[in-house]
């Protein structure tokens, strides 16, 4: 019987070819539920590229790719991740760590395709039907982070225990606080296109979540020789762009770079900077002023063997590093620390001497085989406003530069600074300290004809200025100074509506009928600096390539029309120190060449 | 569901109780009271559809965590009964004479977890890794990159590019950095 039922049984099947059947061709058209985690989609305008989706990605599911129209920028890769189906697991970890919150999951699960390669796509990019699906999976706010949305906080001194002295107010991380910031980072690099100085930010930054300190410092000093210095007063602009504060504060990278610095003695930097044995090359190269830019050229050149002569035109190195920034923001031993290293490496600095006077440029022509120059800006820029010549009327660099020297400076009762960038806030917090000290109160006035919001000066340097008790009234452009019986009253301003025009140019807008009167009997300016270049002679000048508004023209290794002489720093481009160090990095190398070309 | 979790704890010492809705609730159980309470669940509370059963690997802790999920279709009530067993030399009492289909989830957990249930039917048997020749692929210790790097092939025409690099090469490729230094000190 058996043997019938297997004989007749395939035939019986063939009843099933009229029935309906049970397995589907089209997807079922049920929605997921709403936070189910289905295709990928990415507002490619909020993404910055970062590429940490890529990173914790266990399938390796995601590349990062260029896209047309997506700009490599400042803060932006121009590139966006590129999802491969064939790999993903749909586990969402790529959402959960995404920097900028751009990248969820649509609920979206059915999609039908013949073609593989179309499982592989760019999310924002390559249009989707689940492209405006409101549902799936979102990252869990709050509470629901893989690193710390919180900076480390930075201990500092409290107002009242730093606004009558020049010591340091920020006292530096410890080690566990190091480590805790450190932890923050997500690696992605973002920052190092935007440093000046192009410096390894994620590499250095691991090498303190190693303690390895002194790898560290090595991964500093490729890019950056002044290390304690930027650890201290750099404006940061890699904090500005930092994938991590897109969701939360930016790595303190600055106080992780001091960090390095501080906890590396010395004594041992030439061992861990494997500058013990440098060969002499026999070629020689002049650098004038011993800035930022000055030094760090002296740096990388004498590394690659050159012997180095600075000449600096005051009793000590460092330029406005020593005597621009007040001693509470930059104590004295840290700069001696970075220049020592310099010297200790062969550099010679002669002081006190003065380029075009007591030695002529062509001089250091004869006698080098090359010369850089990076004397900075140090001429003060008056408003050229009614009673700015009177007595009591002061440039913010002149008072700075006699601070440091240690020469006593007129300081009166009531004083307005008229400025907005990081010098005025320097001027008016060291002038807020020494009032303290002779009058017992602060009566220090700081305007600018930027509203708050636009201020140049760095937004902490406002705060902490204004915890010192001095008064930041931003928005007004000086119109007068009242003098009356020789002494200064005070100043006139009006409400400025505009400082720049549509095309971005400088072109302040006034409302003249709003007008202010901050009494005074002390006014500084510190509305900019001009460079003082009288030392190149005529004869050079001529060979010196000048823009239409008076700015010498350098090619991309800072080489000036005359061959043999490079100019950098200040006068070129910034002002601040890490361009300074990257363009002298740079025109080292650039002298290298020069000199190498020359046989 | 309240009336029903303050019965279970006069017979049972119940921890972590969590109600995740007014009808769904999670608890924890040491694991040789854990089948007699489903088996309370199912015979007089009217739990009589059994859901799910799963695993969750705590390696950090040496503990596999088992959920037995189950439902009151009447009340519409789910209850998830947990419980952690030693991860070296797992094992768990089978539940297999409750419901049938225990015996399939039993034997996944054998091949995922290496979770052994002693008289389960078919629980040695290949479940979906037919001739799997590696540790079970659940447990966190499985290197599931090495894995894959070892045993497939990659996709043709993948490119990635490494952001501060691509940077570099965009907006600064002339520009000394790290490895440019370095040639200059050779």
């Amino acid at each position: 019987m058996g043997k019938i039922k297997d004989i007749l049984s395939p035939f019986t099947a063939w009843g099933n070819v009229v029935k309906e059947p049970v397995t589907i061709k089209k997807p079922i058209g049920r929605e997921a539920a709403p936070r189910y985690r289905g295709f990928h989609k990415n507002d490619i305008d909020t993404c910055i590229g970062c590429g940490t989706c890529e990173v914790i990605c266990e399938n390796e599911a995601i590349d990062l790719v260029p896209v047309d129209g997506i700009e490599t920028k400042d803060g932006d890769s121009g590139l966006r991740p590129m999802i491969d189906y064939g790999r993903c697991c749909w586990c969402a970890l790529c959402v959960d760590v995404c920097t900028t919150g751009s990248l969820t999951l649509s609920n979206e699960y059915t999609w039908v395709s013949e073609d593989p390669d179309e499982f592989r796509f760019i999310p924002g990019v390559d249009k989707k039907s689940w492209d405006d699906n409101e549902k799936g999976w979102k990252k869990p706010e709050p509470n629901y982070e893989f690193y710390g949305k919180k900076r480390v906080e930075m201990p500092e001194l409290h107002a009242e225990d730093r606004d009558k002295s020049f010591i340091e107010f920020v006292t530096g991380y410890s080690k566990q606080q190091a480590e805790e910031e450190a932890d923050r980072c997500v690696e992605c690099g973002i920052c190092t296109a935007t440093c000046p100085a192009h410096m390894g930010i994620p590499e250095y930054i691991k090498a303190i979540r190693n303690d390895d300190l002194e790898e560290g410092l090595r991964i500093l000093y490729e890019t950056n020789p002044l290390p304690e210095i930027c650890g201290r007063i750099c404006t940061h602009k890699c904090e500005d762009v930092c994938s991590v504060g897109h969701n939360g504060d930016p790595i303190s990278i600055r106080w992780l770079k001091r960090y390095i610095a501080d906890q590396n003695p010395s004594e041992k930097y030439k061992e861990i900077l494997n500058a013990e044995n440098i060969e002499n090359n026999g070629k020689k190269v002049a650098i004038i002023g011993s800035g930022p830019s000055g030094l760090s050229a002296a740096y990388y050149l004498a590394l690659t063997g050159y012997e180095c002569t600075i000449f600096e035109k005051l009793p000590e190195a460092g330029g406005m590093m020593r005597y621009g920034i007040p001693e509470y923001r930059l104590p004295y031993d840290q700069i001696d620390k970075d220049i020592n290293y310099i010297l200790s490496l062969g550099v010679d600095i002669k002081y006190n001497v003065n380029i075009g006077t007591d030695i002529t440029l062509d001089k250091l022509k004869k006698d080098y085989d090359a010369v850089f120059a990076g004397t900075g800006l140090h001429l003060g820029r008056s408003t050229r406003i009614p009673g700015s010549d009177h007595e009591n009327v002061y440039f913010a660099t002149d008072l700075l530069r006699e601070i440091s020297l240690g020469n006593e400076i007129h300081v009166s009762e009531k004083i307005v600074v008229i400025g907005g960038g990081n010098v005025a806030m320097d001027i008016t917090r060291s002038l807020a300290r020494l009032q303290n000290n002779k009058f017992g109160k602060v009566n220090v006035t700081a305007t600018s004809l930027e509203s708050e919001d636009i201020m140049p000066a760095d937004r902490e340097e406002v705060v902490e200025a204004r915890e010192e008790k001095a008064i930041i009234d931003p928005g007004w452009g000086p119109t007068s100074i009242e003098i009356e019986n020789g002494k200064i009253k005070g100043l006139h301003v009006q409400k400025c509506l505009s400082v720049f025009d549509e095309s971005g140019r400088f072109n302040p807008k006034f409302d003249e009928s709003n007008t202010k009167f901050f009494e005074a009997d002390m006014i500084v300016e510190s509305i900019g600096q001009g460079m003082d270049v009288e030392y190149i002679s005529e004869e050079i000048r001529e060979q010196i390539e000048f823009d239409q508004r008076g700015r010498i023209q350098v090619n991309d290794y800072f080489q000036t029309g005359a061959k043999w002489l490079f100019i950098g720093g200040d006068i070129i481009q910034g002002p601040d120190v890490i361009h300074g160090i990257a363009n002298g990095h740079k025109a080292a190398i650039g002298i290298d060449k020069f000199i190498n070309q020359n046989g | 569901m309240k009336d029903l979790l303050e019965r279970l704890n006069t017979k049972y010492n119940l921890t972590d109780i969590k109600y995740q809705r007014d009808n769904l609730v999670f608890l924890t159980i040491g694991k040789e009271n854990t089948i007699d309470l489903v088996t309370h669940l199912r015979d007089y509370e009217g739990f009589t559809h059994f859901v799910l059963l799963s695993c969750v690997d705590w390696i950090e802790e040496g503990k596999f965590q088992l959920t037995y999920f189950l439902n009151q279709p009447e009340r519409k009530y789910d209850i998830a009964i947990r419980t952690m067993i030693d991860r070296d030399n797992a094992e768990m009492v089978s539940a297999h004479h409750l419901w049938r289909q225990i015996t399939t989830y039993q034997r996944e957990l054998r091949e995922m977890y290496g979770i052994n249930f002693p008289g389960s039917p078919g629980v040695d048997e290949n479940f979906i890794l037919e001739g799997w020749d590696d540790i079970p692929p659940m447990r966190r210790e499985f290197d599931t990159k090495q894995y894959s790097e070892d045993t497939f092939f990659p996709r043709e025409g993948r490119k990635t590019h490494d952001p501060a690099s691509y940077m570099k090469e965009k907006l600064y490729p002339t520009e000394p950095t790290t490895d440019k230094v370095n040639k200059t000190d050779e």
